[in-house]
């Protein structure tokens, strides 16, 4: 019989009793604290880590937008507004666009050190191969930061909990870069000439990213020795057709030192740019609204300026490859009359990005703005060369840095150029703009040569070289670092 | 059995691994030991009739208070019940006074019941236990199950918008089969604002209300305070008690019919430009850019009229069949519905349909030992269109321009001018889905008397769903261009994906299927005792256990190369793709539990002064170790002054007194949001090929805890000159430990793909508001008979901190790309709409020279703005000329229900009002050639033309910056619902065998006064607290027509 006593106990006993009930551990996921137990597990982390190198196309499009080279478009002034305010270096230290980039790098980064932190948990051929493409990528991660930012918080084979954020502060850009050429000089040491698979890096990336990131710091004879390295040692070359060079067809050819690798094959939103597997930048660069042959439609971001077109040598082919005059295109066509497109209220110029457009032939999945296979080529074998003669020139090796400009003037036809002292400096920079432009790298250029106040309207000496920290950034680690000079 | 050492059953099993199983387990046990329980008895019988008429009354409560047993009377007024002699039986009727009998001997008694003054002794169902309206010390609001039923609205939550005052309703979607937004005294967080919805006690998601069949609600019960603590971890967004109907004992079987029919319609058309007026305004904002005029010749008269094309009429339907009835031990519910309503827009594409069957029985096994089974079965099927968002089929539709004919060469036309829209028609025939859940949804319960006063019930809550899903997905072309084509040309055929280097397959239509299962299952125990001492001293308590589980498991697959791209083919088995390369599988499965401990302590002195206290500990396996459990009292007290002599005034039936403090939490996060789970998106091509590695998601907060809701309520109930009832509320509701995901560091590297930052408990919200309910009725048998209730809450809503380091959170978008419109910031409401003010529009370009404000870029006929922090630039890039420009939350709701009747008319209605609130017009697609509303007619065109409408242009102009020109005010007053209704005489029916026959035409939302533009003001947050009041081209709620009839045989 019961009554109320054994009532009462069988309530209070379900209590006492069931503390493991609400035990409940997760089924069939794995746990960040409970991994690295297989070789395989070492190289699905790193293709986490490599995943954040696809949001590159925020800091190839500052690259452009912020020189003289390209203005933002798009749909409408408050269509991505960050662009528009470094555009007019009116950006200050609230912009969306420089923010995606903080916090991307640094996920790459978080990605990396998860990696380091366990990398001594077992033991397995082929583990060098992968802790030093997991550096390179830290490397790179830092370099695009410390180029844009200046000196920024140093985290290194750890990961951070949301407490000790605050505790740290900004590491100087020298110590910064210390540590990228750390990262870097260990991973040329493990990593191969040829990857069997296409997009690892290889000992070359590394090197040429050392290279330029010696020649970013002022190391000019470090960066002749190892660009020279890469140069004698490497299995690299230009190929002939520099028009070809664009399409996804011929990528990963003897001219690729580094690229970012992009697919087609999965569909994307505009609500999450950084989870695509396509490349955003050639479907935003498409021309608005377009219907007719060649092209696909986008967004007319990012587009080439009138100065940029009047730059090049009316004889140099690298102009039509670079820059493409839409409305001679659509009246060299045989139907020029039924050809259309839209002009976007951001601004438009008439010119559109030749190099990383929308082609039909081209075309990704679903939205197809936002999935092409485009690669983008961080680093190619011309970049290698005129970057060494950049080097070769401050350490008075000109000879040398003629030849290497002139491998890169022959390539397209044109005729060798004798020039030096001032003269070949500036036949350099104007080398780097008809073979680069479009490619993310002149705004750095232009500061890096001092140019940048003569060259870009707005740009303030000893501010504008560097872009402002995220005012929020500054905020949620505690308030305590601080900004960049002028903002 | 007094002494008695424990059951040995129960000392041989240790509750340890499968403690649920073994609850149950001694718990069927226990059963076991019962038999044989009875008691010297009889069945007593008798007849209940009006003290004034004489006339029989049914539905009579009849029962003995020391149990719950109880009867209530048949349509004679008659019943009979279990009692012995000596006992006293009890006799309640909802406006008439209680009335006490003793029995005395076994002969047939007739009782005849007066009128009572108010609704005091009337039962409300509390948690776990039930009171008295005199009784009650918390705030609570209920409503009728008929005054729902009248309604004749599909869903339940639709229903209750408007009936009780602090339980705010919004529509997330006039959709078929479309959810509401259920808010009780306010919004209190960032995250989970949904109630703790109890059907007969068992956990129903509000998502799930769409199952529920409004007609089978006998009552609805809301607990707004404090007190609603008693369930704890779940109730700090207050609890919904929801009872379903009963059958009543010793009354023969009861049939009920009842069906209406019913056509709807949109309740408003946008005013859109026709395509003379298009045409013109398009020319004049090219002309204004600086390019030619698009249209040489703009006499192009009305042009296409899309919403004519994609708004029809659409029929709702109902036909529901029940039976009640009982033997002398037993009483059933018997019920099923069939209901279906078709979409205003989409028709067959937008339809749901619903199916439920319900059994509630309840069987006396002995004298003190009572079942109770509740079984509700729901199937429903919906088709959906894409709505709500840009790129929805409304969003399509008021953007498509009317120079653009429906159909060309044969086809739908491309509207090529923008190219992000497609042909509304052509959306709607290639949407293709189906989503069906079959519900099963129910609870045994054991009650057994252990004492006198001393009740022990047990139950096993069951809800289980069955969710299954399929949609097609055909190859598609809308034009060339589009972003939403899947097509690779007009041909529709399937575009060729490389997978390998210069290896091709074709990926055509495919199809996407998914089945999930969740379950949720309650083992509750508990005692409830009652007994009164010394006649002035009456004592209540409960003690309870409580155990739930939530199990969820899905599979979905997608399949592709639908053969033919044809809808005949669209199954995953029909799939032919090559070599299934492409078709990819998803899993996902869950668990979690919550364990409870609870007590209740009530306390009254003479009736006079009542004192209640609540203890519930909680825990949750949301929650790491740290911080699994939770403690959550409650104290609540109340006065009735009424009772004391000075009080006794005339005109002044009931006065009661009320204060409560209670804390209640809020555990509805993710599971293991507390723990770092490789679950983030790691995926990068190697060898032109996609690879999946693996990332952290969610970063881990071993710290993370249940946030918690403080609140006060000070409350005044009062009767008076008999037929006059009123109640008001004031409430301080105080949220702290906000569970929230507030930026954090970018250098914790948790912003890449599928990474996010971890949960925190950080931030503070309060409301504070005021309640009032007023009711009216006519004394009870008046043969015209009027009643009126009018509710009315004023609510104040505020963020009172944010997290460290954070200012805000930002919310939606304004626009495509566009600034930020809404945030959650400190000292205003949630959700409020922040963005530049306007003050005119510059005149002339001597204005502009002029002005002490510099506006970088502004043109005569452009908006001028305010320069807040008065620098003398206007800033478009932060936030120093930016201002709240409104919020989405209501000041001030009301409703307003009137009934009356004469002879067998009936005719009634019901109003709600929401006032004060604000809405970003968000649906209008800045772009060249879309379509806009009329407004624009009246733009400034030269000096002195307007000042509040700027000049249309397709340069760069900063007028499409987010201000106060795209903010509307939300207020509306609606119609719900008009009814009128005749009851045929008895004397034609009955020869047909019916006992009741009545017929009704009624209309719902007959009516909306407002100044919004929009659809529809009555909007909901689509996407969260802060997306409320952003209109991206909502799906209207119908305008209904209908007719029915309800007959009883």
């Amino acid at each position: 019989m019961i009554n109320w006593r054994n009532a009462l106990m069988l309530l209070l006993l379900s209590q006492l009793g069931c503390r493991d009930y609400l035990d409940v551990q997760p089924e069939f996921a794995l746990d960040a604290e409970n991994y690295f137990n297989a070789p395989q597990d070492y190289e699905l982390a790193l293709i986490g880590a490599y995943d954040l190198l696809q949001g590159s196309f925020v800091s190839y499009w500052i690259g452009e937008i912020a020189s003289d080279n390209a203005i933002a478009g798009g749909e409408s002034v408050t269509d991505t507004e960050g662009l528009h305010q470094i555009e007019a270096m009116t950006h200050d230290a609230v912009n969306l666009e420089l923010r995606s980039l903080f916090r991307w790098n640094y996920t790459g980064i978080a990605r990396v050190n998860y990696l380091m932190e366990n990398r001594d948990k077992i033991d397995f051929d082929g583990k060098e191969g992968i802790v030093a493409e997991a550096r390179f990528l830290r490397a790179y991660y830092y370099f695009d930061l410390v180029k844009f930012f200046g000196g920024v918080p140093l985290v290194i084979d750890k990961r951070l909990g949301s407490d000790e954020v605050t505790q740290i502060d900004r590491s100087s850009a020298a110590e910064v870069y210390d540590q990228i050429e750390a990262d870097l000089n260990l991973a040329i040491a493990d990593l191969p000439w040829n990857q069997p698979v296409k997009g690892r890096v290889t000992k070359g990336s590394a090197l040429g990213l050392l290279g330029k990131v010696q020649l970013y710091r002022g190391k000019h004879a470090e960066a002749a020795s190892t660009l020279d390295q890469l140069i004698t040692s490497g299995p690299h070359a230009l190929v002939s057709d520099f028009a070809s060079l664009w399409l996804a067809a011929n990528e990963n050819n003897a001219e690729t030192v580094f690229d970012i690798e992009y697919s087609n094959q999965e569909g994307g939103s505009y609500g999450c740019l950084i989870c695509l597997e396509g490349n955003a930048a050639p479907g935003f660069q498409g021309i608005r609204q377009y219907d007719g042959p060649f092209y696909g439609d986008g967004n007319s971001y990012n587009l080439p300026t009138q100065d940029l077109y009047d730059s090049f040598d009316p004889a140099d082919p690298r102009r039509d490859v670079t820059v493409l005059d839409l409305d001679a295109f659509i009246a060299s066509q045989s139907n020029p009359g039924s050809i259309n497109y839209a002009e976007g209220a951001g601004g438009h110029t008439g010119f559109y990005n030749n190099k990383y457009i929308k082609r039909l032939s081209e075309i990704g999945l679903p939205d197809n703005d936002l999935t092409s296979p485009l690669n983008y080529k961080v680093i190619r074998y011309a970049d290698v060369l005129l970057m060494a003669a950049e080097a070769h020139i401050r350490t008075g090796n000109e000879s040398q840095a003629l030849n290497y400009i002139n491998q890169v003037r022959n390539r397209v036809g044109l005729p060798d150029l004798q020039s030096g002292g001032a003269q070949l400096e500036d036949d350099l920079w104007k080398e780097r703009r008809a073979e680069l432009s479009g490619e993310g790298h002149h705004f750095f250029d232009l500061v890096r040569s001092g140019r940048a106040a003569n060259e870009i309207t707005g740009f303030v000496p000893g501010k504008h070289e560097l872009f402002p920290i995220p005012q929020v950034e500054i905020d949620l680690a505690g308030g305590n670092w601080t900004q960049n000079p002028g903002y | 059995m007094k002494n008695q050492p424990l059951n040995a059953g129960f000392a041989l099993n240790p509750f340890v691994q499968k403690p649920l199983l073994n609850v149950s387990l001694c718990f069927l046990f226990c059963l076991g030991s019962l038999a044989g329980q009875t008691q010297e008895s009889f069945t007593l019988s008798g007849q209940v009739f009006d003290q004034k008429s004489g006339s029989t009354l049914p539905g009579v409560a009849v029962y003995m208070p020391s149990g719950k047993r109880g009867v209530t009377t048949d349509l004679e007024g008659a019943f009979s019940i279990r009692t012995s002699i000596g006992a006293q039986i009890e006799f309640a009727f909802v406006g008439y006074k209680k009335q006490v009998h003793r029995v005395t001997d076994r002969q047939p008694i007739k009782i005849y019941l007066s009128e009572e003054t108010s609704l005091l002794d009337e039962v409300m169902v509390v948690g776990y236990g039930s009171s008295t309206r005199k009784e009650l010390t918390g705030a609570t609001s209920d409503v009728k199950g008929e005054e729902l039923e009248k309604l004749n609205l599909p869903r339940l939550d639709q229903a209750l918008q408007g009936q009780m005052a602090g339980v705010n309703i919004t529509s997330n979607s006039g959709s078929p089969g479309g959810q509401s937004i259920i808010r009780i005294r306010g919004l209190s967080t960032f995250g989970d604002n949904d109630p703790l919805i109890l059907v007969d006690g068992i956990v129903y998601d509000s998502e799930g209300l769409n199952t529920l069949n409004p007609s089978d609600i006998e009552s609805v019960n809301v607990l707004k305070d404090g007190t609603a603590a008693i369930y704890g971890v779940r109730a700090a967004n207050g609890v919904i008690l929801i009872t379903t109907k009963k059958g009543s004992k010793n009354s023969a079987p009861q049939f009920e019919f009842t069906t209406y029919y019913g056509i709807q319609e949109t309740t408003r058309r946008l005013d859109l430009l026709n395509a003379t007026e298009y045409a013109v305004i398009k020319n004049n904002a090219f002309i204004n850019g600086g390019d030619p005029a698009p249209f040489a010749n703009t006499a192009l008269g009305e042009g296409t009229d899309w919403q004519d094309a994609v708004f029809q009429t659409a029929p709702i339907e109902n036909y529901s069949l029940s039976m009640n009835g009982g033997t002398d031990r037993s009483s059933y519910s018997i019920g099923g519905t069939y209901f279906r309503q078709k979409g205003i827009v989409g028709g067959d594409k937008a339809q749901f349909e619903r199916w439920n069957g319900r059994v509630n029985y309840t069987n006396e096994i002995s004298e003190r030992l009572r079942f109770n089974s509740v079984l509700l079965y729901t199937f429903e099927e919906r088709a959906a269109l894409p709505e709500n968002g840009i790129g929805s089929v409304l969003y399509n539709t008021i953007n498509a321009y009317p120079t653009e004919p429906l159909r060309e060469d044969g086809r739908y036309s491309y509207l090529n001018l923008v190219n992000d829209l497609i042909h509304p028609l052509a959306q709607m025939e290639n949407t293709h889905n189906r989503s069906a859940v079959n519900k099963f949804v129910g609870k045994e319960e054991l009650a057994y008397d252990l004492a006198p006063g001393l009740t022990w019930t047990n139950r096993f809550n069951f809800n289980v769903a069955l969710v299954d899903y399929k949609a097609f997905n055909p190859l598609t072309w809308y034009g060339p261009g589009k972003p939403q084509n899947t097509a690779a040309n007009d041909e529709l055929e399937a575009p060729r994906i490389e997978i390998a280097d210069s290896v091709f397959i074709d990926r055509g239509a495919n199809v996407e299927e998914s089945r999930s299962t969740y379950s949720d299952l309650t083992f509750e125990s508990y005692l409830n005792y009652e007994k009164t001492f010394q006649e002035d001293h009456k004592v209540k308590a409960s003690l309870g256990v409580s155990a739930f589980s939530r199990r969820g498991e899905g599979l979905t697959g997608v399949a592709f190369n639908i053969p033919y791209n044809s809808l005949d083919f669209a199954d995953i088995s029909a799939n032919q793709a090559e070599n299934g390369y492409l078709n990819n599988t998803y899993s996902f499965q869950f668990r979690e539990r919550l364990l409870s401990a609870f007590t209740r302590a009530e306390y009254a002195y003479k009736d006079r002064y009542l004192f209640s206290t609540i203890l519930r500990r909680d825990g949750s396996s949301k929650f790491g170790a740290n911080n699994r459990w939770g403690f959550f009292p409650v104290f609540s007290g109340a006065w009735i002054i009424s009772e004391e002599d000075f009080a006794k005034v005339e005109g002044l039936d009931f006065a009661k007194l009320r204060l409560s403090f209670g804390t209640s939490g809020n555990d509805q996060i993710p599971n293991f949001a507390y723990r770092a789970l490789l679950n983030g998106e790691g995926v990068y091509v190697w060898d032109d090929i996609i690879r999946t590695g693996v990332a952290i998601g969610r970063a881990a907060n071993d710290d993370l805890k249940w946030e918690s809701t403080s609140q006060w309520n000070l409350g005044l109930d009062i009767g008076f000159l008999k037929n006059f009832s009123a109640t008001f509320n004031y409430f301080i509701k105080e949220t702290s430990d906000l569970l929230f995901q507030p930026d954090v560091s970018g250098v914790l590297g948790t912003y890449g793909p599928g990474g996010y930052p971890p949960f925190v408990n950080a931030g503070d919200v309060r409301n504070s508001g005021v309640e009032l309910e007023l009711g009216y009725r006519t004394p009870v048998g008046s043969e015209w008979s009027f009643s009126a209730q009018i509710n009315g809450s004023y609510i104040r809503n505020e963020v009172t901190s944010t997290p460290n380091g954070v200012d805000f959170i930002p919310g939606a978008a304004f626009g495509v790309g566009g600034n930020i419109a809404t945030r959650f910031q400190e000292s205003f409401p949630i959700g409020y709409f922040i963005g530049l003010e306007t003050d005119g529009i510059f005149q002339t370009q001597a204005e502009i020279d002029n002005a002490a404000v510099v506006q970088a870029g502004a043109q005569p006929g452009d908006l001028r703005f305010v320069d807040q922090n008065g620098d003398g630039v206007i800033n478009f890039s932060d936030d120093s000329d930016r201002v709240q420009l409104g919020s989405p939350i209501p000041d001030f709701t009301f409703g307003l229900s009137l009934n009356t009747a004469y002879k067998g008319f009936d005719l009634s209605c019901h109003v709600y009002a929401a006032i004060g609130q604000e809405i970003i017009r968000n649906y209008e697609r800045q772009q060249p050639y879309a379509n806009q509303l009329d407004y624009v007619i009246g733009r400034w065109v030269g000096n002195g033309s307007s000042n509040e409408i700027p000049r249309v242009t397709t340069d760069l102009t900063r007028n499409n910056v987010f201000s106060d020109h795209f903010v509307e005010d939300g207020s509306f007053l609606r119609i719900r619902n008009l009814q009128l209704g005749y009851s045929l005489p008895k004397s034609w029916v009955n020869p047909w065998g019916a006992e009741r026959l009545r017929i009704y035409v009624a209309a719902n939302n007959l009516w909306t006064l407002t100044a919004y533009q929009g659809f529809d003001p009555d909007i909901g947050n689509f996407g969260g607290p802060l997306a409320a009041g952003v209109d991206y081209g909502f799906y209207p709620q119908p305008r209904t027509f209908m007719g029915g009839l309800q007959m009883n045989f």
